[in-house]
Order: C-alpha cells, then sequence, then structure tokens
C-alpha cells in the first residue's frame, strides 16, 4: 500500500531532491484547472503575508467625502521599498445605470494605484481621467487603474444597521460577503500606465505578477468598510457605532470575472506553466514532508481545515446547479475525509507515505474538486516548506523558433506533447464549433457559435489544438516531399505556421505546456479557464452565473490593515473564511 | 502622446493583424517596431513609410532562390523585412548551428534596420553576427556578439557595388569566425558614425520609465486598423460574453 502512487519522481534543482510532481497530462487538464482553490501561492495570499510581515503603514493625508460619502480619498503607502498613493472617486451612480459588465461607463468607485506621492496637479489629472476608466487616459506615474460598484444587497444595509448602532447580522453579511464589488483592476501598461517591465524593476513591492492590482483590490475593501463607518457616523453621531473588527475580517471586495480574462491563459502559456509548477512543486513538496510520517499536531491541523471548508462550502450561496452539486458532493467527501482523519490520525502519525497515499485514494474515490480542496489543505500545512516558491512565480515570456530542428524531429515533439490535440476529431462539426472574437464594445473577448454568429473570419487564435492539428498535417506532408529539411526551411514553405511552431517548441520545453483542452469545441467551459487564473489570485466563494462569467470574493477572512504589524494576529490564516461567530454584540 | 510599451505591442500586434499578417509574423513585426522606437532608431518613422504598401499589396514573403551548405540567398520581392526578416535570421541560425558560420544575402527587400532586432534575439542563441546594406550614399553595419543584449551600429561611407534594396547577413558561432571566413566581403569605407549602446540603453530606460511618445495621428491610424479586427456589438454577440 504504501509504494508511491506516481509514477515520475523528477529532480527539481541540483541537490537531487526528488519531488512527485504529477504529470501533465493530469495537471493541464482544463476540469481540473476549473478545479484549483486559493493556495498559499495565490497573490492575494502572498501579498497580504508581506503587508503584514512587513508592517506597512497606511494613512489617508485626503479624506474628503461628503455626507453622502462621495468626494476624493488619497491613501498613502509607505511600503517597505517605496511609496505609493493609492487615488480614490467616489461618484453618485443612478442605481439603473449600475452594471458590472466591461462595457459599462459609470461606476460608484474608480481608483487609481499611483508611485510615489500625489500633488495637486496630479490630483486633478487623475480627477480628470480616471472616472473616464477606459475613456481616458493616464501616464506612467499609474500602475494600476480600477473600479467598483455597490453591493444593493449590503451596502445600504450594513450603514442603516450601524447607524443605529447595531452591527448587521452576519448572516446577512455571509450571502453576499462583501460591500462593493471590483468590476475590472487594469496594470501592465494599459491605458498608458506604466509598464510591467517598470514595475518589476522600480518597485520591489509590487515585483509580483498581478500584486499591485491586488492591492488596488484589497485597498477598496478597507474603504469600503471605512466609507460604511463614515456615513453611518455622519447620519447619526450619536448612535451611530463602527463595525466589529471580526466582522470587517469576514467582509471582502465582490469581483464578477467574465471571458475577458480567458485569453491570457492562452495568450501566456509559459507565465501558466509556472504558476502551475510552482503549485506542483509545493503539493509536491508536501507530500515528501509526510513521507517520514506526519505528527499528530499536523493531523489535527489537517482536521480542522477539513472541517472548516465544509463549513465554507456550505455557506456559499449559488443559482448554479452545476457547482452547487459539487459543493454538495465536496461536504460529503470531505466528511469521509474527516472521519477517517478521526479513526485513524494516531495509525497515520506512524505511517510513511501519508499524504501520497491518501491523494491516491482521493484520486480513484472522490471528485476532481475535492482532491484539488485537499491538495490546497496538504500545501497550506507546510508554509516553511513551500512559501519561498511565492518568489518563482514569474517567468520571461518569449516564445522563439529553434529554427535548425529536423522536420521530423518536430513531428515527433507533436506526437509527444500534443497527443491530446491529435486525438481531437476536428471533422466534427461540433470540434469547431465555437470561436472566439473581439467585439468592437472595448474590444471585449466573446465566444460566437461557428456558422451561427457573425465574426468568424476574424477569429481570435485561441483553439491551439486545432492550430497544432493543421500544423501536423502540414509538416507530415512537407516531410514526405522533402526529408530530412529543418524547420526553418518548412517556415520558408509555410510562413503562416511560424506562431504555431514557436509555441510547440518553446512549450515542450516547460514542465507543463499548454492546457489541454480543445477550446473551440461547441460545449467548451470557459468558466474553467477564469477559474484557474482566479485561484492563483486567491479568491474564494465561486458564484458561476453562467458557463461565461462567475462571481467570487476577494480578501474574505483576510486581516485588516490594523493588524499590520500585530504578532498576535493569525495572519495567514484566512483560506477558505467561515462566518464569524458574534458573542458580544 | 505617450503610451506604454505593452499597449503599443498590443495595438501593432491588432494591427498588423488587421494589415493580413500571420500570427507569428504580427507578432515579430510588434516587436520589431517596438525595439527600434524604444530604442532610438525611429521605429514609427520607418512603420509609417511603410504602412501604405503594407495597407495595399497585404503580406508578401520572401522566396528561398537558392541555397548550398553555406550560403543561402532569399528574394524578397519588394517587401518589409517586418514580414521576410525572421525567415531570413531562421535561415541563416540553422545553417551556423549546423556547420559553424554562414552568410545569407535578401534582394529585393525594405525597412533592413528592422533587422537590428531580429538580429539581438538570435544572438541570444549564442551566435555572432554582421549584416550590412546600403542606405542612401552610405553604408549600414550592425554587428552583435553571442548573448549581447545591443547590437554595435555603425555607418561608413560606401566603396564598391552594392545593390540599393539588399540586406546581407553573415553569422558565426563567434565573431571570430566571421571575420575570418568572410574578411572580404567586410571591407567598408571610411568610418562615418555610430550609435553607442549607452544612448540605446538610456533611450530604452527612458521609454519603461516615462513611457513612449507617439504621434497622435500615427495611434488613431494604428486603432482604426485594429478596428478591422473587431466584430460589430449586436444583441446576439452580448450572449456570447455572458449576458
Amino acid at each position: 500500500m504504501h509504494k508511491d502512487p506516481h509514477s515520475s519522481f523528477e529532480s527539481t534543482d541540483s541537490n537531487v531532491k526528488l519531488l512527485p510532481l504529477r504529470p501533465a497530462s493530469q495537471v493541464m487538464q482544463l476540469e481540473r484547472l476549473g478545479s484549483f482553490h486559493q493556495s498559499r501561492l495565490s497573490f492575494m495570499r502572498t501579498l497580504v503575508r508581506r503587508m503584514v510581515a512587513e508592517n506597512w503603514q497606511i494613512t489617508s493625508p485626503v479624506f474628503d467625502l461628503d455626507d453622502q460619502g462621495y468626494g476624493t480619498v488619497v491613501y498613502q503607502v509607505e511600503a517597505k521599498h517605496g511609496t505609493f498613493s493609492y487615488v480614490l472617486f467616489s461618484h453618485y451612480l443612478d442605481p439603473e445605470n449600475r452594471n458590472d459588465r466591461v462595457i459599462a461607463n459609470q461606476w460608484d468607485l474608480t481608483m487609481a494605484l499611483c508611485e510615489g506621492t500625489v500633488d495637486t496637479e496630479q490630483l486633478e489629472f487623475l480627477r480628470a481621467n480616471v472616472p473616464k476608466q477606459e475613456a481616458g487616459r493616464v501616464d506612467s506615474r499609474v500602475l494600476v487603474l480600477s473600479r467598483a460598484n455597490r453591493s444593493a444587497r449590503t451596502f445600504d444595509y450594513v450603514v442603516d444597521e450601524l447607524t443605529q448602532g447595531r452591527q448587521p447580522n452576519v448572516d446577512v453579511i455571509a450571502e453576499v460577503g462583501y460591500l462593493y464589488r471590483t468590476t475590472a483592476a487594469y496594470g501592465s501598461g494599459k491605458l498608458g500606465m506604466a509598464d510591467w517591465e517598470k514595475v518589476r524593476t522600480k518597485h520591489r513591492d509590487f515585483a509580483r505578477p498581478f500584486a499591485a492590482e491586488m492591492f488596488t483590490c484589497y485597498m477598496l475593501r478597507h474603504f469600503s468598510m471605512q466609507q460604511a463607518d463614515y456615513l453611518a457616523t455622519q447620519r447619526s453621531p450619536e448612535t451611530a457605532v463602527t463595525l466589529h473588527q471580526d466582522i470587517k475580517r469576514y467582509l471582502g471586495i465582490g469581483n464578477s470575472t467574465g471571458l475577458g480574462m480567458a485569453p491570457f491563459l492562452i495568450n501566456h502559456p509559459l507565465l501558466i506553466n509556472q504558476w502551475i509548477e510552482m503549485r506542483e512543486t509545493a503539493l509536491a513538496t508536501a507530500i515528501v514532508a509526510g513521507e517520514a510520517g506526519v505528527d499528530k499536531a499536523t493531523m489535527a491541523r489537517l482536521d480542522m481545515a477539513t472541517e472548516r471548508v465544509i463549513q465554507h462550502l456550505g455557506e456559499i450561496i449559488t443559482a448554479d446547479e452545476r457547482q452547487s452539486n459539487s459543493n454538495v458532493v465536496v461536504r460529503e467527501e470531505l466528511q469521509a475525509l474527516h472521519l477517517w482523519l478521526q479513526k485513524q490520525a494516531a495509525d497515520l502519525a506512524i505511517t510513511h507515505y501519508v499524504w501520497a497515499d491518501l491523494i491516491q485514494y482521493a484520486e480513484q474515490h472522490w471528485h476532481i474538486e475535492t482532491q484539488e480542496v485537499i491538495n490546497t489543505m496538504l500545501i497550506e500545512l507546510y508554509p516553511d516548506l513551500v512559501d519561498s516558491l511565492e518568489e518563482q512565480m514569474g517567468t520571461e515570456e518569449s516564445q522563439q523558433i529553434t529554427p535548425e530542428m529536423l522536420v521530423s524531429e518536430l513531428l515527433e515533439i507533436i506526437e509527444d506533447k500534443y497527443d491530446w490535440a491529435l486525438a481531437i476529431d476536428f471533422s466534427k462539426y461540433e470540434s469547431k464549433g465555437a470561436f472566439w472574437y473581439r467585439s468592437e464594445e472595448k474590444m471585449e473577448p466573446r465566444l460566437g457559435q461557428t456558422n451561427i454568429d457573425m465574426g468568424m473570419e476574424k477569429e481570435m487564435p485561441l483553439g491551439i489544438g486545432r492550430l497544432v492539428r493543421e500544423c501536423y498535417d502540414l509538416l507530415q506532408h512537407y516531410n514526405t516531399i522533402s526529408p530530412e529539411q529543418n524547420v526553418a526551411h518548412f517556415i520558408m514553405q509555410c510562413p503562416n505556421h511560424s506562431g504555431i511552431v514557436a509555441r510547440i517548441q518553446t512549450m515542450a520545453q516547460s514542465r507543463y505546456g499548454d492546457i489541454r483542452e480543445n477550446l473551440v469545441h461547441s460545449d467548451v467551459l470557459p468558466i474553467y479557464l477564469l477559474r484557474c487564473k482566479l485561484s492563483f489570485f486567491g479568491v474564494s466563494k465561486f458564484d458561476p452565473r453562467s458557463r461565461l462569467w462567475v462571481r467570487n470574493t476577494m480578501f474574505q477572512g483576510a486581516p485588516l490593515i490594523s493588524d499590520f504589524g500585530n504578532a498576535d494576529i493569525a495572519a495567514d490564516d484566512w483560506q477558505f473564511p467561515i462566518k464569524p461567530v458574534m458573542t458580544s454584540l | 502622446m505617450k503610451v506604454s510599451k505593452n499597449e503599443l505591442t498590443a495595438t501593432l500586434k491588432k494591427a498588423f493583424e488587421a494589415l493580413g499578417f500571420q500570427s507569428g509574423d504580427y507578432y515579430d513585426a510588434a516587436d520589431m517596431v517596438v525595439w527600434l522606437e524604444t530604442h532610438g532608431f525611429d521605429g514609427f518613422d520607418r512603420l509609417q513609410a511603410i504602412l501604405t504598401y503594407l495597407n495595399t499589396i497585404g503580406p508578401v514573403h520572401a522566396d528561398l532562390v537558392q541555397e548550398d551548405e553555406h550560403h543561402s540567398m532569399l528574394d524578397g520581392k519588394g517587401t518589409s523585412i517586418l514580414l521576410c526578416g525572421s525567415e531570413a535570421v531562421d535561415l541563416i541560425s540553422a545553417q551556423v548551428i549546423k556547420g559553424s558560420w554562414a552568410a545569407l544575402e535578401l534582394t529585393n527587400c525594405y525597412n533592413r534596420t528592422f533587422i537590428l532586432q531580429r538580429l539581438v534575439k538570435a544572438a541570444r542563441r549564442n551566435l555572432a553576427f554582421i549584416a550590412y546594406w546600403r542606405q542612401s550614399d552610405y553604408c549600414v553595419k550592425v554587428s552583435i556578439v553571442p548573448g549581447a543584449e545591443l547590437p554595435e551600429y555603425q555607418t561608413f561611407t560606401m566603396t564598391g557595388e552594392f545593390d540599393s534594396q539588399s540586406l546581407r547577413i553573415f553569422s558565426g558561432t563567434d565573431m571570430a569566425v566571421i571575420e575570418r571566413q568572410f574578411a572580404k566581403e567586410l571591407e567598408f569605407g571610411e568610418f562615418l558614425e555610430t550609435v553607442s549602446a549607452e544612448d540605446m540603453q538610456a533611450c530604452y530606460l527612458d521609454s519603461v520609465e516615462q513611457g513612449i511618445e507617439i504621434d497622435e495621428a500615427l495611434w488613431k491610424t494604428l486603432n482604426e486598423l485594429v478596428a478591422r479586427v473587431l466584430v460589430e456589438s449586436t444583441e446576439s454577440s452580448r450572449a456570447g460574453a455572458g449576458d
């Protein structure tokens, strides 16, 4: 029984430390990627760890709101390596114009994260442009541009309760989980902002993927609670109370993510490979740590985490039948894990390959989402072993042709690394039943139905499997008539395929390679792509609204700014947040 | 106005896509324009000079007309290096990796300065390159040693016969191999001027810090091209975004 369940042990460094990394054929299945959950390496988690440990100082030199909560706020952020300004404009928004789609053009809040301090002149420049979002222009002093809308269900309710001297009902909070939803956080040079290269090389505090974007959402969360407290005090200074700290920690930021995020995963395969490789390395590290046996305290932590996930999933309210059913199933299977841990923890504590056995059992008996919940819980058990991987989540993204490679060798690579693409029968209508395109509305990516929707001639090249197949067929033909030729000669003959050749040759050198799914199939589920990326961001409470977009919650359970530098706060223990128990309101 | 490198690259890719470039080509072409502009070689002016041609003729690639173990000749058929530069550099790189040194002549091509970015990228594979071409009444010589981030750019007076629209590229496993194999072909006239690596680097760092200055009319032109790859929005298409 104590045989390693993984077929390959591979070395990840020169110390010949063997890690049981899962194979690409398992990990890169889209359904599995779409079952990932937040882990210690998720960008929100690493950002919060950094802010708390480094005790970032955040003040608000400008807090100029009227009695309705509209106006301007500037937060000054003293991080470890630099000073930043978070500039926020709060506007009146007719509820009828409140729209979370990317095509909206008005919002309750608009924000910009800027380097350094902001003087009057820059503030006026920002005031003229930030509220316009995509219709405005900013400059390279701005790192992130974002916007948010109030939750119609919670914001007024919370303010009313506080105004009347009461804490809001936690059950009401739990139904939503936030006071504001962010609908976009743009960085990486969009709309004239600083390029990622500048952020990475000049601003060490945000020199990890999406750190600045995540910080922008974290500050939105802070403002949302500060604004609620402020409005309650404005309305009734005599009776108003401020939100209880435990409720504040339980409040996150809502997020709606649609198809705009999907092309990112396809267009940045090396970065996605890096994220997945680090996550898999963390999991393998946990498995190896369990080989020598697991102590009772660690078992108890896993058991507690299991109970917490069961409660967390039970508190999610979603109208999506598939997700709802999945949550039920995962809870049942985790209940079995809980009982197993209760009964066998003592024996397991002295058994080798504990986690390998658990993972093997889960793969054989439980659903993929349960497996991935367990994996993320195992990673959570070993912060000292896995946290350093957070420094390796970035990579240089450059695809390059290897022109001297023989065509016959490229064919073998495709047969080996892209066997999943060659297995797809593209003669079937449904295999090419969908296509991706950019809409003229803010260039929003959309999914069309082949031969039904307009725009096929402007299709985005996201159907990697199909492109590989087409290239493979041409390569085979070319190799038949011109054997012993190299890739450079093939490209001379077929220049239109240089892009996919560069991708195949580049990704073949990566550990995990491309996502193994036909993304132009009629029944493709883009929501799996969204969930994969969101899990690396660190969101929780997935609430799919269709197969094309998903609501979720960011930073729910995370420490507050007032917790920074406080050693008593369990700063990094906020995975799978659950309702606080309010005993002394 | 100023744009970031990222949004410029994204816009150029889509603009080239609108001009009929395929995915490998539009990535490469965008990188060539951005590299020249951010290193002080007037990438935007050179792009503007060719846009009308590209818009009229569409993508044309070079043909391989002659080849032996160490030499090859391509006919550019009047196209831009934006479309045939990658093929040429890939071809000569493959020859060098197999046989230590090689020479390539690309005739009847335009915008040869764009080749700089392709040579810089190829040099990362530990290959050395020297390229030269005639630019009106002088000669441009570009050299890059294996692994270097920046090339050496020099101009010389003309000597001998030079086809006005040709580009010659010499490559080897190191610079000494090139100079040894092609000493006769690498004789130049009187030195005129150079663009220093320090100037290129300073220009690049400024673009990272401040953004890239672009003429508003060119930005508008590029975005008009981008509009060609966008699809009209309808109620039906909004359903394809989740509505």
